[in-house]
């Protein structure tokens, strides 16, 4: 009986030890396809500022949706939506960037930890006010109307998305995922996107875009550490 | 000695009647005893105990659960120990207990010792004083020896006591590390068992045995039964019976047992804890069960202490089956003061709570308030406290709204023109729906119609001067405020205002115009406020309205009136006067249409019109309802059930009857059509008919002392008053104020659009502006389409609205202003130089350009000097959020902290106060103003 107790100890501390080693974390790779006709891009008047309006020499455009050259789909936020319970980890220190500069917020889709800053900064020579919608944070709307101008922020629960906004200038909003993890990837320029560093396991993956709503697909990090998966979102 | 004398009757069979008679009145007193002393409420009471007994022995398992066993187990065998180490010492033990003993004596002698001299000392020491102050030296001198000499006795037994104090010290310590282990133990077993025995003496507490029994037993009962009747006397309430008045006594809790203890919330009735222990019955409450009894709420026989005699009272035929089956319950027929059924009980709330508009947490009966004044029962009916105005539309100039046949048609019964309408049926109901009575009443519809034209003035009426376009009219009226009172189509949020519905089957374009551009000039004491509406507006508006048509109206015909129906109705109202003859030649006098005219103007005496609507002619007339002021309290005998047996006899049945149908109790009964009850139908739903029965049932001639009344303070009155116009022109039906959302809020779908939230608006703007603001609204925030409408209120009128809202925040009302902030030079600069470092006027222009998207609108803060309160404009920059959620202004200083350490020391209300003070004297054109570019320069 005792010896069997042992080794009940032995084997769960042994599976304890596998699911949090980094040594057996690997990294998911994909990317988000785009089929269909693309919506026409949205034209921004961005007039009512002069300080926006000389910041482009061209026109500029809405980011609500932006399909790559290569026919992919570009800021779409996929994220470990299941798999993770009961798991801490604990916030980075360092802070997301996140910035607005020519009246444009960039990035436009960003993903953060649950009390992880966001360095919010004003690259522009006019008012800007950052005012986050979430719903599971409190609400905030800071005025930042000195350029180059810094400000941090921390978000206190999971939510995704928080949708933040610019009053002053209508046309400017962003999304940031808030999660209790730090395994998200967001489409880049060519569609692709890594989330890094997931424990081996089976874990439910959801990815976001702010027209055309979410999708979850299922994933194994195997014991050789890599997977991949790709998304594909219609027009 | 007598002889022995015959004897009359046979001897044994006398002595066997008589034992057998001894038998039967023993039987019968044991069976009296024993019924006497079996009451009701016993019963309940035994259920009470045994359900608490049970409830405290399940919580005795979950105590028990609760201790860790293995601990007990392990303190007690520790205990078990620690006493047998004792037991085996128990020789070294007494020897201690000796040692401690003799130290202990010898610690009492020293002190004895010690006490003696201290004794001597003192009383020495007062001689040595006494001889001095009189100067006697030489006695003085000896006393002063004598102290002398014992002072050094004195120290000397001074330490031997502590010596011997601290040897009895050692001693005890001595035996106490013999026994300190059994009592430490004691200690801690008692500690993890203490809630055991809580529950344990609580089972106790309710547990039957045999000695209770024997003192609940009759005749011994006097002693300390533990069943008895429990009771409430209420000092300050007295009960009136009819010749005597005593003290309010309620035995309600005899039975009630559970009903103020907290945690009893799902034991069986009767013994559950009332639904609201932290409003009513708990000490801390405000409504303490000592203070207030039961019966003062609920009704109610309260001395009573049986299920029926108490006065029960169903919520329902239902309940009733259920209570008779049940309890043997049947209704006190006779008893006066039923209890009130459940549904009713907040009709109790306005004993006490008078003079105000709403009572809190009182839905039901506010509801009920709310309807009566809505569909005009002060109109006919006089009650105390609420002097209401009229809800109808005046008809002083009807002549130029409406055709005669309309008025016909709309009157035979106005839900077939427009269901939602407030205006109730008064023809054609139960009593009077027998040919005759329909012949009489079209007769009456006839001269009703006829007075009213010929007693109407015109009015100069406008054709609308530009072609109206109901699209746009349409979204005016869902954009700029018409559904703050009105529905229209499939908005309703509000239903203040007539439906604007079939307008096209009613007026035409020119009275529709006139009334939209100036409701005044038809009706000067309308509700209706103006939107300053735009010519165009107007006319969009009035196509709009004009095309929705009541088809099936329109395809009504007024009834055929009989010239002899027209001359027996005047017939009868004259014969009032006049003897028959008379009236009969009077009549004969009279055309036709005078005697429509007479049988008009009677009707609308007889029916009371006048109390909704004004009518020229009828300026002074008296209300033709009864009083109601204290119909709650009306003897039930006063009560006219006529024939109607199908209903429950109480108060609240026949009052919830008539508002269902008003004409009920002429049923089967003989009586002349102008005798007729007369009470209109409202088509209330069940639930609306539920609220007024509790408001009338509300209405009752009461004693209570001044002291348990809510008595008003002088600012709580005016708080009422203001509430009362909040209520007459329905600001809420926009503005959420004084804890009531907005109503529009619910079909608007960006908040943001919404008309302004009014909380904590007296703190936030000036008496003087806000005055002058509900005289002559103004624009403040440009991007609102909703439109502040102009009222036309009355000096008082604004007066009172603004020490309303001054209340409302606990402002002194003051329309001075307060004192201009103290200020510098310094402050001054750094407030501008902050002004134009924040960008303020990128959004908070004087004169914004349309074309700006919404976003970039913001109040004028030109305004904002007369405006605003300027403790406010701190707070508001300090944190928006705070003060307003979802604000589309952001704040500047972000944890109260600023970001200019440079500025005024870098201190964040210094900065805030330096912006304030600029606001006070900016004005416009100071700014440096940017030009926006209207378009991209690339495209252009």
């Amino acid at each position: 009986m005792k010896t069997n107790k042992i080794l009940a100890a032995i084997f769960t501390s042994t599976l304890l030890l596998w699911g949090v080693s980094p040594a057996f974390a690997g990294d998911v790779t994909g990317s988000v396809s785009f089929t269909g006709t693309a919506p026409a891009q949205e034209t921004l008047n961005m007039g009512a500022d002069p300080t926006c309006a000389s910041a482009h020499s061209g026109p500029v455009y809405s980011e609500s949706v932006v399909v790559n050259d290569n026919g992919t789909l570009k800021n779409v936020f996929v994220y470990v939506k299941q798999g993770l319970e009961g798991q801490n980890f604990p916030a980075p220190k360092e802070a997301v960037a996140f910035d607005q500069s020519g009246c444009h917020y960039t990035p436009h889709v960003l993903g953060v930890q649950v009390g992880q800053p966001v360095e919010i900064r004003n690259s522009d020579a006019t008012l800007h006010n950052v005012h986050s919608l979430a719903k599971n944070s409190k609400e905030f709307n800071l005025g930042m109307p000195i350029k180059g101008m810094k400000l941090k922020k921390t978000f206190d629960k999971e939510e995704v998305m928080v949708k933040v906004k610019c009053d002053v200038h209508p046309w400017m909003n962003a999304y940031i995922g808030v999660l209790t993890h730090p395994f998200y990837g967001i489409s880049g320029d060519d569609g692709s996107f890594m989330i890094k560093g997931l424990p081996a396991g089976t874990y439910t993956l959801e990815a976001w875009h702010e027209t055309y709503g979410t999708q979850t697909q299922e994933v194994t990090v195997g014991a050789d550490g890599s997977a991949e998966v790709s998304f594909s979102f219609a027009g | 000695m007598p002889s022995k004398l015959p004897i009359l009757y046979n001897l044994k069979k006398t002595h066997f009647w008589f034992a057998v008679a001894s038998v039967i009145l023993l039987i019968g007193l044991v069976w009296m005893v024993f019924k006497d002393s079996s009451r009701e409420w016993k019963g309940y009471q035994r259920r009470f105990m045994a359900y608490m007994e049970q409830k405290a022995e399940n919580e005795l398992q979950e105590a028990q659960k609760a201790v860790d066993q293995k601990q007990l187990e392990k303190l007690n065998a520790d205990l078990e120990a620690a006493k047998k180490a004792v037991a085996e010492n128990a020789k070294a033990i007494k020897t201690a207990k000796g040692e401690f003993e003799q130290a202990t004596f010898k610690a009492d002698n020293a002190k004895a010792n010690f006490q003696n001299l201290k004794q001597f000392q003192d009383s020495d020491k007062y001689f040595y004083e006494e001889h001095r102050v009189a100067g006697e030296i030489e006695q003085a001198q000896s006393y002063w020896d004598k102290i002398q000499k014992r002072e050094v006795e004195l120290e000397q037994a001074k330490l031997e006591l502590e010596q011997k104090q601290a040897e009895m010290d050692a001693k005890k310590a001595a035996l106490g590390t013999w026994t300190a282990k059994e009592t430490e133990l004691e200690r801690e077993i008692a500690r993890l068992t203490r809630d055991i025995t809580t529950v344990e003496s609580k089972i106790k507490k309710y547990k039957a045995t045999l000695a209770k029994e024997i003192l609940n037993a009759p005749m011994l009962d006097f002693i300390n039964p533990s069943l008895r009747i429990q009771q409430i006397v209420v000092e300050n309430l007295h009960e009136d019976y009819f010749f005597a008045k005593a003290e309010k006594v309620d035995r309600c809790v005899t039975c009630h047992l559970g009903i103020d203890k907290a945690g009893l919330e799902d034991a069986p009735v009767p013994f559950n804890t009332h639904p609201r222990l932290d409003l009513f019955l708990s000490a801390n409450s405000p409504h303490p069960m000592e203070e207030f009894g039961c019966t003062s709420c609920h009704s109610g026989s309260g001395h009573s202490v049986s299920f029926t005699t108490a006065a029960h009272t169903p919520r329902n035929e239902q309940q009733a089956e259920e209570w008779k089956k049940k309890y043997h319950w049947e209704e006190m027929h006779h008893w006066a003061d039923k209890m009130l059924p459940m549904q009713y009980t907040e009709a109790s709330c306005a004993k006490c709570h008078q003079g105000t508009v709403e009572v809190p947490e009182a839905p039901k009966l506010n509801e009920g308030r709310k309807l009566a004044e809505t569909y005009g029962c002060f109109g006919c009916h006089k009650v105390e406290g609420f002097e209401r105005w009229k809800v109808g539309p005046g008809l002083e100039h009807v002549q130029s709204k409406l055709e005669p046949d309309w008025i016909v048609r709309w009157l035979q019964n106005p839900k077939d023109f427009r269901s939602s309408t407030k205006m109730p049926q008064i023809f054609h109901l139960s009593n009077t729906s027998d040919p005759a009575s329909m012949e009489k009443s079209n007769a009456a519809i006839a001269g009703i119609a006829a007075y009213l034209m010929k007693h109407s003035a015109p009015v100069v009426l406008e054709e609308p001067p530009v072609k109206g376009d109901p699209a746009k009219g349409q979204e005016l009226i869902e954009t700029i405020g018409c559904l703050g009172c009105h529905t229209v189509g499939g908005n309703a949020a509000n239903h203040h205002g007539p439906e604007l519905s079939g307008l096209g089957s009613k007026v035409k374009a020119d009275w529709l115009y006139s009334w939209l551009k100036d409701p005044k000039h038809y009706y000067a004491k309308t509700r209706m406020p103006n939107l300053r509406l735009s010519d165009q507006e107007a006319s969009d508006i009035t196509s709009y309205l004009l095309q929705d048509k009541n088809e099936k109206f329109e395809s009504t015909r007024a009834p055929y009136v009989k010239p002899e129906a027209v001359h027996d109705l005047a017939l009868v109202f004259m014969t009032g006067r006049m003897r028959y003859e008379d009236a009969e030649k009077e009549l004969e006098k009279m055309s036709y249409e005078d005697q429509l005219q007479l049988v008009g103007e009677k009707t609308i005496a007889h029916q009371g019109c006048f109390g909704c609507h004004d009518i020229a002619g009828f300026e002074d007339a008296k209300k033709i309802g009864t009083e109601l002021s204290f119909e709650g309290s009306k003897d039930l005998s006063k009560f006219d059930f006529g024939h109607v047996h199908e209903i429950e006899h109480s108060r609240h049945a026949w009052i919830f009857q008539k508002l269902k149908q008003p004409r009920i109790f002429d049923r089967d009964r003989v009586k002349p059509y102008h005798e007729k009850f007369k009470m209109p139908w409202f088509g209330f739903t069940d639930e609306q008919a539920e609220a007024v029965t509790t408001f009338v049932l509300s209405l009752q001639k009461q004693d209570i002392p001044l002291k348990m009344q809510k008595v008003l303070s002088e600012s709580e009155q005016e708080t009422e008053a203001g509430r009362l116009l909040v209520s007459k022109f329905n600001c809420n039906g926009c503005h959420t104020v004084d804890g009531h959302e907005g109503k529009v809020r619910s079909i608007i779908e960006d908040l943001g659009n919404a008309p302004p939230v009014l909380t904590g608006e007296g703190a936030k703007v000036r008496e003087a502006w806000l005055y002058h603001f509900l005289d002559q609204p103004v624009t403040i925030r440009p991007w609102l389409k909703y439109r502040m409408p102009t009222f036309g209120f009355v000096h008082e009128e604004l007066t009172t609205l603004v020490s309303f809202f001054d209340h409302l925040s606990n402002m002194k009302t003051n329309y001075i202003g307060d004192e201009m902030p103290v200020t510098s030079q310094e402050k001054m600069e750094a407030g501008q130089q902050l002004f134009e470092m924040f960008q303020c006027m990128k959004c908070h222009k004087s004169n914004p350009d349309p074309a700006l998207s919404a976003s970039f609108l913001a109040p004028d803060l030109v305004m904002a000097k007369h405006r605003l309160r300027s403790d406010w404009i701190v707070d508001w920059v300090y944190d928006p959020q705070a003060l307003q959620e979802g604000t589309m202004m952001p704040g500047f200083f972000p944890d109260g902290q600023t970001y200019l350490e440079d500025v005024l020391g870098g201190d964040a209300r210094t900065q805030i106060e330096a912006i304030r003070d600029y606001l006070m004297v900016f004005e416009p054109g100071k700014e440096k103003e940017e030009k926006p570019v209207q378009d991209h320069p690339a495209q252009q």
